[in-house]
C-alpha cells in the first residue's frame, strides 16, 4: 500500500532538512539556551540561599546591635569611673604639692626673718652702745679716767637690759 | 456577555459555510460533474502527499510547488501547474495506472510509464520546510531573548517555549542522560520541537498546515534511522558486549546464537517501534476526523440533504474534540518519540555494573 511504503524524495528532503534543522540550531542555539537556563536556574537557588541567610541575619542583628549597645555602656561608664578616679588623684597630688612648697617658702621666710632680726638687733647693740659710751663720756669725761673699764661696763649693762627685754 | 457574542459568531459563521457548501455542491451537480463519492480514495487523497498545496474552497486550483525529476535524459525542474491538471508537459504527466496512482512518471516513446528520480517539492516536502523554518524562528527568537535580556524570564510565547525546553531536557534528557546529556540534547531537542511543530501543522487544515507530515512513513522512518544510528555509534563496548556475550547460560548462546539473535533483532525493533508509533498515531488522528466528516457526505447521498444536516452537527462536535484530542497526542507523542530516543541512547551508553551487583 502506499501509505507504508517511504517515497524516496521524501526521505531525502526530510533528511536534509532535519540535519541542517540540527546543525543551525546544535551550533546556535541549544547550546546557549540550556546554558542561560542553568546560570538562571542557578541563580535563583543561589539567590533563595542567600535570602534565607540574610533573614536570619537580620534576626540576629537586633540581638547582637543590643549586646553592642550594652557593652558599649558598660565601657563608658568604666572610662567615666577611671576619669573620675584619676581627676581626684590629680587634685590630691596637686594639693599636696601645693602644700610643702608654702611650707617651704614660709620657712624661708622665717630664717631671713630671723637673720634679719639678728641682724638689726646686732646694729642696734652696737649703735646703742656707741651712742650710750658717748653719753656717758659727755656726762662723766672728767672723771673716768680708763677708757677701757668703762667700756666693759657699759656692755655688762647693755647685756643685762637685753636680756631683762 | 463578550464569549456569547463570539459563540453567537461562530455559529453564524459554520451555519454560512454549510450554506455556501451545499449550494455550490448544488451548482456542481447541475453543471453535470456529477462525480461519484469515493471514501477510501479521498481519505488516502488527504492523508498521502501530493504535488500542489489544496486552497480552501476549490477544487481545481492548487498553489503551485516545483517538481524536480531526475528522468531517463536528465533533470527536469517545473512548477507543478502544468501537469496537476492531467496533462503530460515535457514528456512528465502525473500517472493514473494502478502502478504509480499519483505520482509523476516518465512517458516513454512506447507508451510505458517509468518512474523517475523524484526530488519533487511535493506538499510534503514543503510542509517540512515551513516546519524546519518556524521551528527556527521559534528557537532562535528564545535564543535572542536570552542574549538581548540575560537573566530575565522571559514572557509570553517565548516562557511557553522555555517551559517546554525545561520539561524536555531539565525532567527528561538530563535525568536520563546525567553527565552525557549535553552531548545528546540539541539532538533530542531539535526532534522534539521538529516532531511537534510539523504533528500541530497537521492539525491546521489550510495553507502552511494540512501536511500530514508525521503520519507519514517517510518522516518517522528518517527520524527513526537518526535515532538508530546515534544509538549504534555512541555504543560502549558494555553495549555490544551484552549484544553478543550476554550473561546467559551458556546454552543459550553457544551453539546456536538464539541470544544474539534476539538482541540483534532488538537493535532494529527499537527504532522500528519509534518509527510506527509516531506514524500510526498521527495518521489514525487524521483518518478519523476525515472519516467523520466524509459520514456527512455519506448520509447526504444516501438518506438526502435532511439527514446530513443532522450528521454534521453531530460530526462537526466530534472532529472538534478529535482535534482536540489530536493536539494533546501531538505534544504526547513527540514527547514519547524524544523520550523513547534519550533512552535507546542511555542504554548504549551503558557502563559495566556487575562490580556492583
Amino acid at each position: 500500500m502506499e501509505l507504508f511504503t517511504p517515497e524516496f524524495g521524501l526521505v531525502f528532503w526530510m533528511f536534509l532538512a532535519f540535519v541542517c534543522l540540527y546543525f543551525i540550531l546544535a551550533k546556535w542555539a541549544w547550546p546557549f539556551i540550556i546554558k542561560s537556563m542553568e546560570e538562571r536556574a542557578d541563580l535563583i537557588d543561589k539567590g533563595v540561599a542567600y535570602a534565607q541567610e540574610a533573614k536570619s541575619h537580620l534576626d540576629n542583628a537586633k540581638a547582637e546591635a543590643d549586646k553592642l549597645i550594652a557593652e558599649a555602656r558598660n565601657q563608658q561608664a568604666d572610662i567615666l569611673r577611671e576619669a573620675s578616679k584619676m581627676r581626684n588623684e590629680l587634685i590630691e597630688k596637686a594639693r599636696g604639692e601645693a602644700a610643702d612648697e608654702a611650707n617651704k617658702v614660709s620657712q624661708a621666710a622665717q630664717v631671713s626673718l630671723e637673720q634679719a632680726r639678728k641682724e638689726a638687733e646686732k646694729q642696734l647693740r652696737t649703735e646703742v652702745g656707741d651712742l650710750a659710751l658717748q653719753i656717758a663720756e659727755k656726762v662723766i669725761r672728767k672723771n673716768i679716767a680708763s677708757d677701757d673699764a668703762q667700756r666693759a661696763l657699759v656692755d655688762q649693762y647693755l647685756s643685762e637690759v637685753e636680756t631683762k627685754n | 456577555m463578550k464569549s456569547k457574542i463570539i459563540t453567537a459568531i461562530v455559529a453564524l459563521v459554520i451555519v454560512a459555510l454549510m450554506g455556501w457548501g451545499y449550494y455550490s455542491s448544488a451548482q456542481h451537480r447541475a453543471h453535470g460533474h456529477t462525480s461519484e463519492l469515493n471514501p477510501k480514495e479521498t481519505i488516502f487523497e488527504h492523508l498521502g502527499d501530493a504535488y500542489g498545496w489544496e486552497v480552501p474552497f476549490n477544487h481545481s486550483v492548487r498553489i503551485p510547488l516545483p517538481i524536480i525529476v531526475w528522468g531517463q535524459d536528465g533533470l527536469h525542474c517545473f512548477m507543478s501547474n502544468r501537469i496537476t491538471g492531467g496533462e503530460t508537459y515535457d514528456g512528465f504527466k502525473i500517472s493514473t495506472s494502478e502502478e504509480h496512482h499519483g505520482k509523476v512518471v516518465q512517458v516513454m516513446d512506447d507508451g510505458s510509464e517509468v518512474r523517475p528520480w523524484d526530488f519533487s517539492i511535493t506538499k510534503n516536502v514543503a510542509g517540512i520546510f515551513i516546519a524546519a523554518l518556524l521551528v527556527i524562528g521559534m528557537v532562535m527568537a528564545l535564543k535572542r531573548w536570552y542574549v538581548r535580556n540575560g537573566m530575565k524570564a522571559p514572557r509570553g510565547g517565548k516562557g511557553f517555549l522555555e517551559l517546554v525546553v525545561d520539561f524536555v531536557y531539565g525532567d527528561t534528557i538530563r535525568p536520563i542522560l546525567g553527565k552525557h546529556a549535553p552531548k545528546y540534547a540539541p539532538y533530542l531537542l531539535t526532534a522534539f520541537f521538529f516532531i511537534l511543530t510539523m504533528n500541530l501543522l497537521g492539525l491546521i487544515v489550510i495553507f502552511p498546515g494540512g501536511a500530514n507530515l508525521t503520519g507519514n512513513i517517510a518522516v518517522t522512518l528518517v527520524l527513526a534511522v537518526l535515532t538508530f544510528l546515534i544509538t549504534t555509534f555512541s555504543g560502549t563496548r558494555e553495549y555490544w558486549k551484552e549484544i553478543f556475550w550476554p550473561e546467559v547460560p551458556m546454552a543459550l548462546k553457544c551453539p546456536v546464537p538464539m541470544m544474539q539473535l534476539i538482541e540483534v533483532l532488538g537493535m532494529f525493533t527499537k527504532p522500528l517501534a519509534l518509527m510506527v508509533r509516531l506514524f500510526a498515531n498521527m495518521m489514525s488522528g487524521h483518518m478519523v476526523v476525515l472519516v467523520l466528516v466524509l459520514l456527512i457526505f455519506i448520509f447526504t447521498n444516501l438518506f438526502g440533504v435532511g439527514v446530513g444536516v443532522g450528521t454534521s452537527v453531530f460530526s462537526v462536535a466530534f472532529t472538534l474534540f478529535m482535534l482536540l484530542l489530536d493536539v494533546l497526542v501531538s505534544f504526547i507523542q513527540a514527547y514519547v518519540f524524544t523520550i523513547l530516543s534519550t533512552i535507546f541512547i542511555s542504554m548504549a551508553l551503558v557502563e559495566p555494573h556487575h562490580k556492583e551487583a
